[in-house]
C-alpha cells in the first residue's frame, strides 16, 4: 500500500474512521463522512463488515450516495430490509459492534449535545438555537459496543460540560455509565479535522492521541475548554492510502461529501441529475 | 368491516374526514416514503393544533410546522438533514413563529418502542436507551425503574396511539393490504398503534398480486381504515423502487425557508395557490417526475414475480 500525497481534511477524517472498522464489525453508520468511511472500509480492508442503517437497511451494496439513513440506496442490493425498531433492537441486544456519531457540542467525558444551545437566558423550551434532537444517536451511544465520535474541532464546541446530554459518553466519570444501566462501552475515539482524541482508561477523560500533519499541541489546547491531557504515546495521523482515496473518490466523484463544490445550490435539476448519473455509472459493483 | 371499494377515497376526503383540529397525527416512512402530499393537503385545509408524533421526520414535518398546523411534537428528530437545517422547526421553538411549539423528546429507539407498545396493546415498553441523558430530565413521561428481575435500571416509554396515521407504501390492494419495498421504518407497528390508518400508495394492485409475495405485506387490511392512490406522494422525497430524491427541489424549499417571508411565499406558490396535488405535479412537470423515476429504475426496482410454473 502506498501513501497518497495530497488529500482534503474530510478525506483524512474518512480514512481515519475507515481504519477503525474491522472485517468482523457490524456498524451503525450515519450519512456524510461516516458513510464514506464505511464504504471505504468495505471496499478495501474490511469486505465482510456489515453496514446497518437506522431506517432498517442491512448490508447494502450501492452505487449511489444515500442522503439520509433511510434513503433508497440504504437497501440497494441489501442483505436485509427490515424495521427501525428491529435494527435498534439488534443493537440493544449487542449485535452492533461499532457506531459512529457526531454532535454540535462535546464535553471532556465524551457526552454529546445535538438538542439545544441555550444561550445567555435561554431555556430548554425556548433555547437560543434549536438543533435536530437525538434521532438514533442516543441509542447508538447507549448500546453500540463501542462508539466513535466525529466532530470538527472549533472553539466553544469542546467544553467542560455540555448544556444538554443528548447522547451519553462517560457521563460524570468512571463507573457512571454502569450505574446508569448502560450496556455499551462508550466512546473510544473522537475524530476531528485537526487531531484524534482517545479516552483515558482510568479517568475516562478525553486525551490528545494523534495530531494531523502540521498541527501543534498548543493549537489544540487552545480550542478545548478544559486542561487537556496529552497521551505519552502522542503520534501523527497516518495519511490515507492510495487505495482508500481511490475508493472514496470513485464513490463520491462529485465531491458532495468530501468538500468539493461541484454540487452548488444554484445547480439546475438537469445538471444535478446528469452529474449524479455519471457518478453512479462510474461505479462497478462486485459482490 | 367495510367493503373493499368503500375504503377508497381521495386525498382531500381523507384529510377532511380523518384529521380534526387537535388530533394526534403520525406519518409512516423516514425521509423515504414520507407522505409529502398529505402535509400539503393538511396545510391547504388549514388544520390546527395537531400533535405530531414521530421518531424521525424531515420535510413533511417542516411543512406542517410552517403551515401553523402543529401545537406539539413528540419526536426524536425533526430537521431537513444533510441538505440543510430545519428552519421552520427552529423558528417555531426559538421564536414562536408562526406559533409556539411544545416539544416532548425521545430517541429513535424510544419512539419505536412507543409505537410497538401501542401496536401490542401494552401500556409501555422498557428500553436500555435514554438512561443518564437529559432527554429524561426534560420528558416527564419517561420513567426510570429497576428491572424487577434484578437486571438494573431500565427506562419506560409510554404507548403511542395516534388518532390518525398516514402511511405511504409502494403498493396496496383496495382493501388496504399494504406492501412495502425497502426499509420499513416503524410502519408495521404504527399501523397497529393508530386509531385510524390511511394508506396512500403509488399503485393499487389486485389482491392476487399481493398473494404472490405475502412477505412484503407489512400491513394487513384489517388495520386499515382508508386507501388513497397517490402516485409521487413523497415528492421531493424518494420511494424505493419508484423514484429517487429530487435534491434540487428540496434545496429550493430549504433556501426559501431561511426566512418566514420566504417559506410563506414558497407555500403560496406550491400549496395554497394550487387546487390539489395533481396541480402540484403538473407544476413540477411530468418530464421531471419521469426523470426521478428513471433514476430509480436504473438502480433498483421490485423484481417481477412471474406466473410461470
Amino acid at each position: 500500500m502506498t501513501q497518497a500525497k495530497e488529500c482534503s481534511t474530510a478525506e483524512l477524517m474518512a480514512s481515519v474512521v475507515a481504519r477503525q472498522i474491522r472485517n468482523d464489525d457490524v456498524v451503525f453508520i450515519g450519512v456524510g463522512i461516516p458513510l464514506i468511511a464505511g464504504i471505504v472500509a468495505v471496499s478495501t480492508h474490511a469486505p465482510e463488515a456489515i453496514l446497518v442503517y437506522e431506517g432498517g437497511g442491512i448490508g447494502a451494496r450501492t452505487r449511489r450516495i444515500p442522503w439520509t439513513i433511510s434513503d433508497n440506496p440504504t437497501t440497494d442490493n441489501a442483505l436485509a430490509a427490515t424495521q427501525m425498531w428491529r435494527v435498534f433492537g439488534d443493537q440493544q441486544r449487542g449485535f452492533i459492534t461499532l457506531g459512529v456519531i457526531g454532535g454540535a457540542e462535546v464535553d471532556r467525558f465524551g457526552n454529546l449535545n445535538t438538542t439545544v444551545i441555550l444561550g445567555v437566558d435561554g431555556t430548554y423550551a425556548r433555547p437560543k438555537v434549536r438543533l435536530p434532537g437525538s434521532g438514533g444517536a442516543n441509542d447508538i451511544a447507549s448500546s453500540a459496543l463501542r462508539t466513535i465520535i466525529m466532530m470538527r474541532l472549533q472553539k466553544g464546541k469542546f467544553v467542560n460540560r455540555v448544556q444538554y446530554i443528548t447522547s451519553p459518553g462517560y457521563l460524570t466519570g468512571p463507573g457512571e455509565r454502569e450505574k446508569a444501566g448502560l450496556h455499551g462501552t462508550g466512546p473510544v475515539m473522537v475524530v476531528t479535522d485537526r487531531c484524534i482524541f482517545a479516552f483515558d482508561d482510568q479517568t475516562k477523560e478525553m486525551v490528545l492521541r494523534n495530531l494531523y500533519p502540521g498541527v501543534k499541541v498548543e493549537e489544540v489546547k487552545q480550542l478545548v475548554d478544559w486542561d487537556l491531557a496529552v497521551s505519552p504515546d502522542l503520534g501523527e495521523v497516518k495519511p490515507p492510502t492510495e487505495e482508500q482515496l481511490r475508493a472514496m473518490r470513485t464513490f463520491d466523484s462529485m465531491g458532495l461529501i468530501l468538500e468539493k463544490k461541484t454540487a452548488k445550490e444554484s445547480e439546475s435539476f438537469d445538471d444535478f441529475f446528469k452529474h449524479m448519473r455519471c457518478a453512479y455509472e462510474s461505479i462497478h459493483l462486485n459482490f | 368491516m367495510p367493503g373493499a371499494d368503500e375504503k377508497c377515497m381521495t386525498m382531500e376526503q381523507a384529510v377532511d374526514h380523518f384529521v380534526r383540529d387537535g388530533y394526534s397525527v403520525a406519518y409512516g416512512g423516514i425521509a423515504g416514503r414520507e407522505p409529502m402530499a398529505v402535509s400539503y393537503e393538511i396545510a391547504r385545509q388549514r388544520k390546527r393544533n395537531l400533535i405530531f408524533i414521530t421518531a424521525t421526520t424531515v420535510d413533511s414535518a417542516e411543512i406542517l410546522i410552517a403551515g401553523g398546523c402543529v401545537k406539539r411534537v413528540e419526536c426524536a428528530y425533526i430537521w431537513v438533514g444533510v441538505i440543510g437545517r430545519g428552519n421552520n422547526y427552529r423558528r417555531a421553538v426559538e421564536k414562536g413563529i408562526p406559533n409556539d411549539l411544545e416539544v416532548e423528546e425521545c430517541s429513535n429507539f424510544g419512539m419505536s418502542m412507543r409505537f410497538m407498545a401501542g401496536a401490542l396493546g401494552l401500556p409501555f415498553m422498557p428500553v436500555k436507551s435514554l438512561l443518564g441523558s437529559d432527554i429524561i430530565t426534560h420528558n416527564p413521561s419517561i420513567k426510570v425503574m429497576d428491572d424487577p428481575y434484578g437486571g438494573g435500571p431500565v427506562a419506560l416509554v409510554p404507548a403511542a396511539r395516534p388518532d390518525v396515521a398516514f402511511i405511504h407504501v409502494q403498493r396496496a390492494d383496495k382493501a388496504g393490504n399494504a406492501q412495502i419495498w425497502g426499509m420499513l421504518g416503524n410502519d408495521d407497528n404504527l399501523a397497529r398503534a393508530a386509531k385510524a390508518v390511511i394508506i396512500t400508495c403509488e399503485e393499487i394492485i389486485p389482491t392476487s398480486e399481493i398473494r404472490k409475495i405475502p412477505n412484503m405485506t407489512a400491513i394487513p387490511s384489517y388495520c386499515v381504515t382508508a386507501v388513497v392512490k397517490v402516485p409521487f406522494c413523497s415528492h421531493p422525497l424518494p420511494v424505493s423502487g419508484y423514484y429517487w430524491m429530487d435534491i434540487p427541489f428540496r434545496r429550493g424549499m430549504v433556501a426559501a425557508s431561511k426566512t418566514r417571508k420566504g417559506i410563506v411565499s414558497w407555500m403560496d406558490e406550491w400549496i395554497y395557490g394550487l387546487k390539489d396535488f395533481e396541480a402540484y405535479k403538473e407544476k413540477v412537470g411530468s418530464e421531471r417526475l419521469a426523470r426521478v423515476q428513471q433514476m430509480e429504475f436504473e438502480n433498483y426496482r421490485i423484481p417481477h414475480i412471474s406466473d410461470k410454473e
